[in-house]
This record gives structure tokens, sequence and C-alpha cells, in this order.
């Protein structure tokens, strides 16, 4: 966290710590990262899975799950998206505060997956700022903690997600 | 053991004599597998059968409308007159020995109205609503035909044979302003 032990006097030895708004501003986000589940299919279950105790995604203080897109700030698309179900996924995102960001679990949010069809949306990135792609079909609950994770290390770091750099560049 | 084997004739069900009866002229073919009945009926006098076995043979249950595209199948063609689609109505009884029964109605391209069961069976609402959506077939008659699965703007009717697999590019040129209106 780049703490300082701040210039020690004999009152303050060890009592004070110095350090700047944005890391412990960051510190707190990434320990409680709020997920907005958007569950269309099999990724859901191991979302599930994720959540539940023998996973336990508490364990990275993830574990509010919201749903109320008002309430949360990492949206988790886990399955595939239609045409017709686009328009209600953005709106969902829309809605969210920033800083937000995304995840695409599996093969289908990523790319289409094995639904190579007139229908389905080949990447949810089409539309939405991904900040981190799991592979996999589905991909282990391992995966979702691991990609929780590396939101986490972007945070810590001081990165923006990606939507709000799109937001800026517009 | 082999020899103990009987082949015997499958006795003909109770309700596919009762409709070869009162429907002898509609009825286009017919077949029996496993006790369970199949008949493809000419489109003018469908609606009068199913109603047949609604009301008289308690066939109360709607589990099924759909359509069959045998524009690629030249057998199936030539069998009923080079009709495109077959409109196919799944029914189900809680009473009698032939608890299923499949009914058929091939339906010419240029010609794709069937009469809607919905006043029959409620259920056949949204079953003739996707049906409407994958195959183009209008239902007459029918409360609310409109698309069910596609979006209300798609163009065409994707489960019919000549349709792309990958779509006309719908998915490439979605267009968000149309569809939040």
């Amino acid at each position: 966290m780049g703490l300082d032990f701040g210039s020690s006097t004999e009152q303050t030895d060890g009592n004070i710590i110095t350090t700047t708004i944005d890391k412990v501003v960051n510190w707190g986000r990434k320990n409680s990262l709020w997920p907005m589940p958007f569950g269309t299919a099999c990724c859901a279950i191991e979302m599930m899975a994720t959540l539940a105790s023998k996973f336990d995604l508490s364990r990275f203080g993830s574990e509010a799950i919201r749903f109320s897109p008002r309430q949360s700030d990492l949206l988790i698309v886990s399955g595939r998206i239609s045409i017709k179900m686009m328009p209600v996924l953005k709106r969902i995102y829309d809605q969210m505060p920033e800083p937000k960001w995304v995840i695409s679990m599996g093969a289908c949010a990523s790319c289409g997956g094995v639904f190579d069809t007139y229908t389905l949306i080949q990447g949810v990135d089409q539309f939405l700022p991904v900040d981190v792609y799991i592979p996999g079909c589905p991909p282990r609950p391992e995966d979702l903690i691991d990609a929780v994770m590396q939101v986490q290390r972007q945070i810590t770091k001081g990165e923006l997600p990606k939507g709000s750099e799109v937001a800026h560049n517009e | 053991m082999n020899d103990e084997i009987e082949v015997t004739e499958e006795a003909q069900p109770l309700v596919l004599q009762k409709l070869q009866d009162k429907f002898a002229d509609a009825l286009l073919a017919s077949s029996v597998i496993r006790n369970g009945v199949s008949v493809v009926v000419n489109k003018d006098n469908s609606y009068a059968l199913l109603e047949y076995l609604k009301t008289d043979l308690a066939y109360s249950y709607l589990v099924d409308v759909t359509a069959v595209d045998n524009s690629k199948l030249e057998s199936e063609l030539m069998q009923y007159d080079y009709a495109r689609f077959m409109v196919v109505y799944q029914l189900y009884t809680f009473e009698g020995e032939t608890s299923r029964i499949r009914v058929k109605v091939p339906v010419h391209e240029k010609d794709l109205k069937v009469p809607t069961v919905t006043l029959l069976w409620k259920g056949a609402n949204w079953l003739e609503r996707e049906t409407y959506d994958m195959f183009g077939i209008e239902f007459e008659g029918h409360p609310d035909l409109c698309r069910i699965l596609m979006p209300d703007d798609f163009e065409g009717h994707p489960l019919r044979k000549d349709y792309p697999l990958r779509g006309r590019g719908e998915r490439e040129s979605f267009n968000f302003e149309k569809q939040n209106a």
C-alpha cells in the first residue's frame, strides 16, 4: 500500500500512518467490489458456486451481490447475449455508478462461443468496455476468482476502468 | 427362444379408427408407431379435426405447435403436392389408451395461412406466435400475431432452410436507439 510511517517522535511512534487519499480510496474499493450478476447461461451456475461456501468469494470482499445496478460497481456478464438482450444489458451498465468494471465471463460472453448464429452478439466487447476476459466453457470458479483479483490489481495500480477511458476519450 | 417370438400386427388404435371414419376424405396419411398416432390432414379440414379431438376425444392438452420446412427434403415434398411447410400439432390426453397424437398439416408457400387453434387451447397463443416468428406462417384469427423471440424490427424468418445460419448481418449492425425507443 505504500504506507509511510511518519516522522517519529516519542508520542507518535508507530501510531501515525501517512499515505495518499487515492491509495486509501483504492484500497477500500478493491476490497469491497460489489458485483452485479448478469447470468444468462451455465456460466451463472459457476458464478453461484464461486459465491457459495466452498469457493467463497467473500474472502475477496465481493460477496455482496447487488441485484440493483445502482448499488454495484462490478458487472459480471456470465452467459450468451442475444441481440434482443443487448439493450437490457447496455441499460444496466449505463445505470451503474462510476467507477465501474466489467468482467466478461466465459467463451459466449467474450466471443460468442459455439453459438456462431444469427441471433447472438459475438462478444459483449462490441458494446461494453470489458476490463477482464475469462476463457472457458464454462470457466471454473477459480478462474472467476482470478478475474476478480485481476480487477483488484488494476485498482491497486490506480488504473482507470476501460469504461471511464472511453468516456474521457469521448 | 427365438422361435417363440410372435410377430403380430399392431391393433389399430381406436382414435385412428374414429378419425378415419369421420374424416375419410381429409386424411392424407396416417401411421402408428409404438401406440403413438400420427395423421396428415389437409388444411381445409384441419380445424374441424382438431376440434373433434379436443371436444369429443378429450385431447385437452396441446403440447406443441411448430412447423417443419421441407424445402430441402424432396421425398417429403413429392408426397404432399410440393407443400413447403408442415405445421405440426402435438396433442396429449389424460384419458384413453392412445395418449399422444400428432396432427400434421401441409402448407404451400403461396398460401401461408392456417386457422388458429387459440379458441380450442389458449396455450396455442405463444406457440403460434413462435411458429409465425420462425417460419412466417400466419394463423388466421390469432388475437395478437406478432414476433415473440426475435426483435420486433427483425426481418425474415430464421428457421426457414434458406435463412443463413450466421444471419444477414443483424448481429453486426445493431441499433441501440431503434431498440430502446
